[in-house]
């Protein structure tokens, strides 16, 4: 099912995790040393660097290779035979990308591989659309196709997001074609069916036989949830109601069930924030603070006092504050949370957050000659983001 | 990671029990950590609360409650400055770690008010004659102060974007877009020269073993600066660029020999994307007319970028 070498790519997950305990202290470097030598890969697997690096090179190539094909194929007047060479291509530039690379060269997720994927799927479903004659229906259920295929088959996580994203869009988008009260049960039909998903991706996880999809499956639980969320957020059924179903609301009155969104709209995020407390769900927990973030969005924007920058300060002020106690609370673990880094995230280093903090915030305002006047001027020399 | 994974390095000794029984712990989600949340909570709290403040005083200037909101807002930057500083280890050219988590937010909040303080200083009473110029010079000086006092690199860049707007360069990805990125006169060279002084700078106060790991955020302002300095000098001077191509090449010469001593590609990536940008483009004013030959350009520089990395990969390892 997995294109890649299964015990290389059990191997590289114990060397990758073995890595971060050393870091960590946790192990010796000698022990390291001795799992490495153990647990062997030939894949050719390079640092994230070198992955953008060849990802962007790969790109640009393949556009070179598919212009020579244009121009080599300048005769073709017909839809259908242009449908059917892109496919052709498509396909090829799949077998190109098993053969070539994943068996011969041994590649593993080294940017070349990505780009040559992105490259046959968007072929393939472009060939598939133009012999379906763009058929809306064939298109989103074969884009939803190919991207499972490939997040299967290459364990590749924008495919995973993107597949998940397609189920969503052809569940409204064929219960929408239906019209009628098909189309008021939408946000229902959602929760229905990523429920039971979000819990079937959650214990697929836990199976061992699933270990190298270990990420993907991450990732289909954490779009379920999200997605949950959304079809049940007030905001989010109101804004799509009225610009895609032309509902109209006149002052005063609300959309169909308002008091059902009101209330999922608070719910679903104290629900994930308890569950993931709970049952220590790191996942539960980081979608939580997402959707209590857009919960408070949603109700200050119907119930806005017209004061952005009090509820600014005061978010800040409340933030500042539960983060600060819990960084107190939990100087001892409690529950089995605990605030010290245990196994950090390899791309948070100091640098990347230092690069971050000096972009949302930092003095990114050119102000040698700008005037400082009432209105159009901006607060600070060298910081204050944006204009106010 | 499943546990069965570690039972198995255990079983087969390349970790003691006692180290299995550390680990175990973590693997299973016995203990989680929320590290990395309390931080982005933090990060979050410190970014609305100073942005806050910032609109608040200034829209509310001139009111009754204006004086009682300036005294918090001094008597805040002053407490955060008095707890960072009287907490504060020892100076030292090393690297000092701060003794508690929010150590560091605190004085990126402290930072981020002392902005908002000078602007209301400046605009209120006119300090500085010269408007916003000498405020973000003494924001930066501030800055760089307080960096190497606490060993903050976070307060570092904002010192460097500080100091860079102060030359009108603006530091920014989000102005390319726009179009406005050192669009004005002449602002290339500014660039240029720049960029080539604050990295002889880093690199000579990295030789004497100050704050060596101050040196890639330096760097990394230092060479994207300069970089987009000569890559614009090509693009407008249409003519004759045939000087800033070279610049544009002895900046990447740099990058690729920085990257190979200190195994830090991230320079890497800046050089050959810069460099490939700049050589095209001048190979597009001489040789590259027809589609065709473009076209096998693409294949032909690109393919062998990628043969040449998969062949040398071993130069392309990061030192462990």
């Amino acid at each position: 099912m997995i294109a890649y070498n299964k015990t290389w790519l059990h191997n590289l997950g114990i060397v990758k995790e073995a890595k971060q305990w050393c870091r960590h202290n946790l192990i010796s470097p000698d022990q390291f040393a001795r799992i490495e030598e153990a647990y062997k890969s030939a894949f050719y697997h390079p640092n994230y660097v070198i992955r953008v690096l060849l990802f962007l090179a790969s790109l640009i190539a393949l556009a070179g290779v598919t212009g020579l094909l244009i121009l080599m194929l300048d005769g073709l007047n017909n839809e259908t035979a242009i449908s059917i060479a892109a496919l052709v291509y498509g396909l090829g530039s799949f077998a190109v990308l098993e053969i070539v690379f994943i068996k011969r060269g041994n590649h593993y997720k080294s940017g070349v591989t990505e780009a040559l994927l992105y490259h046959s799927m968007g072929f393939t479903i472009g060939g598939i659309a133009g012999l379906s004659d763009f058929n809306e229906h064939v298109v989103i259920i074969v884009c939803m196709l190919v991207f499972t295929f490939s997040a299967v088959r290459y364990v590749d996580l924008i495919s995973t997001a993107a597949s998940m994203g397609m189920l969503a869009w052809i569940i409204f988008f064929e219960m929408y074609e239906i019209g009628g009260i098909a189309r008021q049960i939408i946000p229902f039909a959602f929760i229905l069916i990523f429920t039971p998903l979000y819990f079937y991706f959650r214990h697929q996880k836990k199976a061992i036989q699933n270990d190298l999809w270990t990420n993907c499956l991450l990732i289909g639980e954490s779009v379920s949830l999200l997605l949950v969320y959304a079809a049940g957020n007030y905001f989010v059924v109101r804004e799509l109601s009225v610009s895609m179903m032309n509902l109209e609301i006149s002052n005063g009155d609300d959309i169909p069930f308002a008091f059902v969104f009101y209330f999922l709209t608070v719910a679903v995020p104290v629900t994930y924030l308890y569950a993931g407390i709970r049952f220590k769900d790191v996942v539960l927990l980081r979608v939580s603070l997402l959707a209590i973030a857009f919960s408070v969005f949603t109700f200050k924007y119907y119930y806005s006092l017209g004061h952005p920058e009090i509820t600014l300060t005061i978010a800040g002020m409340v933030l500042l504050l539960i983060s600060i106690s819990l960084f107190r609370y939990l100087r001892i673990t409690r529950n089995g949370f605990t605030r010290e880094d245990l196994l950090r995230e390899k791309w948070m280093n100091a640098n990347a957050e230092a690069f971050i903090i000096s972009q949302t915030l930092g003095g990114n305002k050119v102000s040698a000659e700008e005037p400082f006047k009432m209105g159009g001027g901006s607060f600070g020399g060298g910081g204050a983001r944006g204009e106010f | 990671m499943h546990t069965e994974k570690l039972k198995e390095l255990l079983s087969q000794k390349f970790i003691t029990e006692e180290q299995y029984n550390n680990i175990e712990p973590v693997i299973s989600g016995k203990i989680i950590s929320v590290f990395f949340e309390l931080r982005t909570l933090l990060y979050l709290g410190v970014l609305l609360f100073s942005t806050g403040v910032g609109i608040l005083i200034y829209e509310n200037i001139g009111d009754i409650g204006h004086l009682i909101s300036i005294i918090i807002l001094f008597t805040l930057t002053l407490a955060c400055f008095v707890y960072v500083f009287r907490r504060a280890p020892a100076y030292s050219h090393g690297k000092v770690s701060s003794h508690s988590p929010y150590y560091d937010y605190v004085v990126l909040l402290g930072c981020l008010l002392f902005i908002s303080v000078l602007g209301y200083l400046q605009f209120q009473y006119e300090l500085f004659d010269e408007g916003m110029g000498l405020t973000t010079l003494i924001t930066a000086m501030f800055f760089f102060f307080v960096a190497y006092r606490l060993d903050n690199i976070a307060v570092l860049s904002l010192a460097i974007t500080a100091f860079a707007s102060f030359w009108s360069i603006s530091v920014s990805p989000q102005k390319w877009y726009t179009g406005d990125f050192l669009s004005s006169e002449n602002l290339y060279v500014t660039a240029m020269i720049f960029g080539s002084a604050m990295a002889a700078i880093a690199l000579g106060v990295d030789r004497k073993g100050v704050k060596t790991h101050f040196t890639f955020t330096y760097l990394n302002f230092s060479i994207l600066i300069f970089l987009i300095g000569t890559l614009t000098g090509i693009f407008e001077n249409y003519n004759s660029y045939a000087l800033y191509l070279l610049l544009l090449y002895g900046g990447c010469a740099f990058c690729v020999y920085y990257a190979n001593i200190r195994k830090s590609f991230l320079f890497l990536l800046y050089a050959a994307i810069a460099a490939y940008v700049g050589t095209t483009y001048f190979l597009s004013d001489f040789v590259l007319k027809d589609p065709l030959l473009w076209f096998f350009y693409l294949i032909a520089s690109c393919g062998g970028l990628i043969t040449f990395i998969i062949r040398y990969k071993n130069y392309f390892k990061r030192a462990e």
